[in-house]
């Protein structure tokens, strides 16, 4: 019942951002169409580059809203809780810390995923029958890109909001690293940018655009052991809280 | 481990760094009795309730209830199987409709009694449909009671239940709560209405600044406490009628008061002895005790 | 059997208030030797007291005698044989007065010596008994 529980408080955010970002991808295939089609006697086809490259930049945008999302998701929780008084109810359950605590992380990261796989579905199918050049390795590129780049920002939401006391203190502060980072990453860290990680900008091909050097592994592995290590921190200030 | 005690603390502290919540609290609470916990506001009922059910941690001391340890976290969860708790600001979930708290809640018990669900929703008139938040006070306080009286734990602890609710109310909470006891249940209480705390509790503890002041039986309380109005021919020092059991004495010329907890008929032979003209004996209700118990020096 | 509220201010255990009750009943007559007192559940949620104020009531009772407790079917009332035949006693001991102050008037006494002789002769047999 718990996983019901936090589909019930989780739910009206996944769905909004879902369908917002389900939207956008709708936006941009339709301009991608547009794109195809204008101009001086391009084929319908147009030029695979210039498909690929709109589609990079778009999912850029993508990716910020997904991120945005991401954050928002990771809120609530325990201490959450404990400011509308309701934080007793909860721990009165037999039911371990941890298990809320894994209950709340899983149903995140589910609602995480389906918030990429979903919108790049769409991406796909609409591209497929609209004749444009869409390659199904190229979106699993993407979306294991954001997943395995992206969960970071989940695991770092979680960490706030299972530190910061506040309805709207814990979204700031979240926001504001997020910000903070992005920041950081665009002026001195530009090799190991976290963000460019996830847009693909460290592997994208830049004459067609296309995803084409190898997997980040390496980039990817860091990024899920400090989403991993900061979920653990997470728990353990959890854990070791007074309610 | 003795069995036959629901909740025993021993040396149970949580102080904080300006001040000591709890200090060093020896709770012995029976099974099969109705406790009443008892204590003015901030004299520490509400931490120890939460350090017994793992929401605090203790800085000193330990406890068991039901013979597990609260300082496991999972002990603590094992135990929270079999006992059932409100606190004290009746804590709902306002994002779910009544149904779904009740289905939600129900699946994590496997004392629930869904006879006595139903019985009580009836008897509350509980809308099913409709958000918890949009609910009114008196109806969030009878689904929170209803969440613990839906179930046949064997031990509920209830803070301050009767807050919030009118005299109807009151009423019927303490009907069940007695009718949970006659099945068997343990309960530990606290409240400020002294007058109910009288008819239904069979053990009284009283709380004061973190440390217990009294835990007696209510019979003996009835049966010891006595209030002595004496009249003097010549008004006597204090000290003359010094006899364990004295609690307090208000004197007014040759007018004395004695609150006693025990020993009353000493003090009325010594009272006579020191010449006393009349001699009136009455009972003390709890709520004297408890003023007494719990003045500050 | 109508119970009445349990008063915790008088400064008697409310156990002792509902043996008291229950006593009173009996010997009144409003109890009759057999009758079913109600289940302690029941009483405890009528009278809003503790299950355990009547299970004490109820065990002090039948430690007196005046109840019993049947494993599984619950207590019963048992009047002393004295309170349940008493009515009957009395009943006949006035017939057999007012046989006497007939056959007494009959002898030609009046009614005012008639009762100074009755009550000179339960004097004495007062006495009598208080010696032995």
């Amino acid at each position: 019942m718990l996983w019901y529980k936090a589909w019930l408080e989780t739910r009206g955010r996944f769905l909004t951002c879902l369908i917002t970002l389900t939207a956008f991808c709708f936006i941009f295939v339709h301009h991608a169409q547009e794109i195809a089609f204008r101009g001086d006697g391009l084929s319908r086809a147009g030029r695979p580059a210039d498909y690929y490259r709109l589609l990079f930049v778009t999912q850029q945008f993508l990716v910020m809203m997904w991120v945005v999302s991401v954050v928002l998701l990771g809120m609530g929780g325990l201490i959450r809780e404990r400011a509308f008084g309701v934080s007793t109810l909860t721990l009165s359950l037999p039911v371990s810390r941890c298990r809320l605590f894994g209950v709340r992380v899983a149903v995140g990261m589910v609602e995480a995923t389906a918030l990429v796989v979903l919108p790049w579905c769409a991406v796909f199918l609409t591209s497929f029958s609209a004749g444009l050049p869409i390659r199904f390795s190229q979106v699993s590129f993407y979306i294991f890109l954001i997943l395995g780049g992206g969960l970071s920002y989940f695991a770092m939401a979680i960490l706030v909001s299972s530190v910061v006391e506040g309805e709207y203190t814990a979204p700031a502060i979240a926001f504001g690293l997020v910000l903070l980072t992005a920041i950081a990453f665009d002026a001195w860290l530009r090799p190991y940018s976290l963000w460019r990680l996830i847009t693909g900008d460290l592997s994208i091909d830049r004459h067609t655009y296309l995803l084409s050097s190898g997997f980040p592994w390496s980039g990817v592995a860091v990024s899920l052991a400090a989403a991993v290590a900061m979920l653990f921190l997470a728990l353990q200030r959890i854990r070791k809280r007074d309610f | 481990m003795s069995e036959s005690f629901a909740i025993r603390t021993n040396d149970l502290t949580k102080s904080y760094r300006q001040f000591v919540a709890v200090d060093s609290l020896h709770l012995a609470v029976p099974k099969n009795r109705i406790t009443a916990f008892l204590g003015p506001n901030g004299a520490g009922k509400s931490t120890t309730i939460k350090m017994l059910l793992g929401m605090i941690r203790p800085t000193g001391g330990n406890a068991t209830i039901l013979g597990h340890r609260i300082s496991s976290p999972s002990e603590n969860c094992r135990l929270r199987q079999r006992v059932a708790y409100v606190a004290e600001d009746k804590p709902l979930y306002g994002f779910m409709t009544v149904e779904q708290l009740i289905r939600f809640t129900r699946r994590f018990y496997s004392d629930w009694q869904i006879d006595q669900e139903q019985r009580l929703l009836a008897e509350y008139r509980l809308p099913l449909p409709k958000k918890v938040r949009s609910l009114s006070k008196g109806m969030r306080t009878k689904l929170a009671l209803l969440l613990a009286f839906a179930r046949r734990p064997e031990l509920l602890i209830l803070d301050e239940p009767s807050e919030g609710l009118d005299p109807v109310g009151i009423e019927h909470l303490l009907r069940m709560l007695v009718s949970q006891a006659a099945e068997g249940v343990t309960v530990f209480f606290s409240s400020h209405q002294l007058a109910e705390v009288e008819r239904v509790a069979d053990q009284v503890c009283i709380l004061n600044h973190g440390r217990l002041g009294l835990n007696a039986r209510i019979d003996e309380l009835h049966q010891s406490y006595r209030r002595i109005d004496v009249v003097f021919e010549t008004t006597p020092s204090e000290r003359e009628l010094a006899v364990p059991g004295i609690e307090r004495i208000r004197s007014n010329g040759r007018q004395m008061t004695v609150l006693a907890s025990r020993n009353a008929d000493q003090i009325i032979r010594r009272a006579r002895d020191l010449s006393a003209v009349s001699v009136e004996v009455s009972p003390v209700p709890l709520r004297d005790i408890f003023l007494e118990t719990v003045k500050e020096d | 059997m109508l119970f009445q509220k349990l008063n915790p201010g008088t400064g008697q255990p409310l156990y002792l208030q509902l043996m008291q009750q229950i006593q009173h009943a009996a010997e009144t007559g409003i109890l009759r030797d057999g009758d079913q007192l109600p289940g302690i559940r029941t009483l405890a949620t009528e009278l809003i007291v503790s299950p355990n104020t009547v299970v004490k009531a109820y065990s002090e009772l039948e430690h007196s005698g005046h109840l019993e407790l049947r494993q599984g079917s619950g207590a019963f009332v048992k009047t002393a044989r004295r309170t349940r035949h008493l009515a009957d006693r009395v009943q006949l001991a006035r017939r057999r007065f007012r046989d006497l102050i007939d056959r007494l008037r009959e002898d030609d006494l009046r009614d005012q010596e008639i009762q100074r002789a009755f009550e000179a002769e339960l004097l004495a047999a007062v006495e009598a008994s208080g010696k032995r």
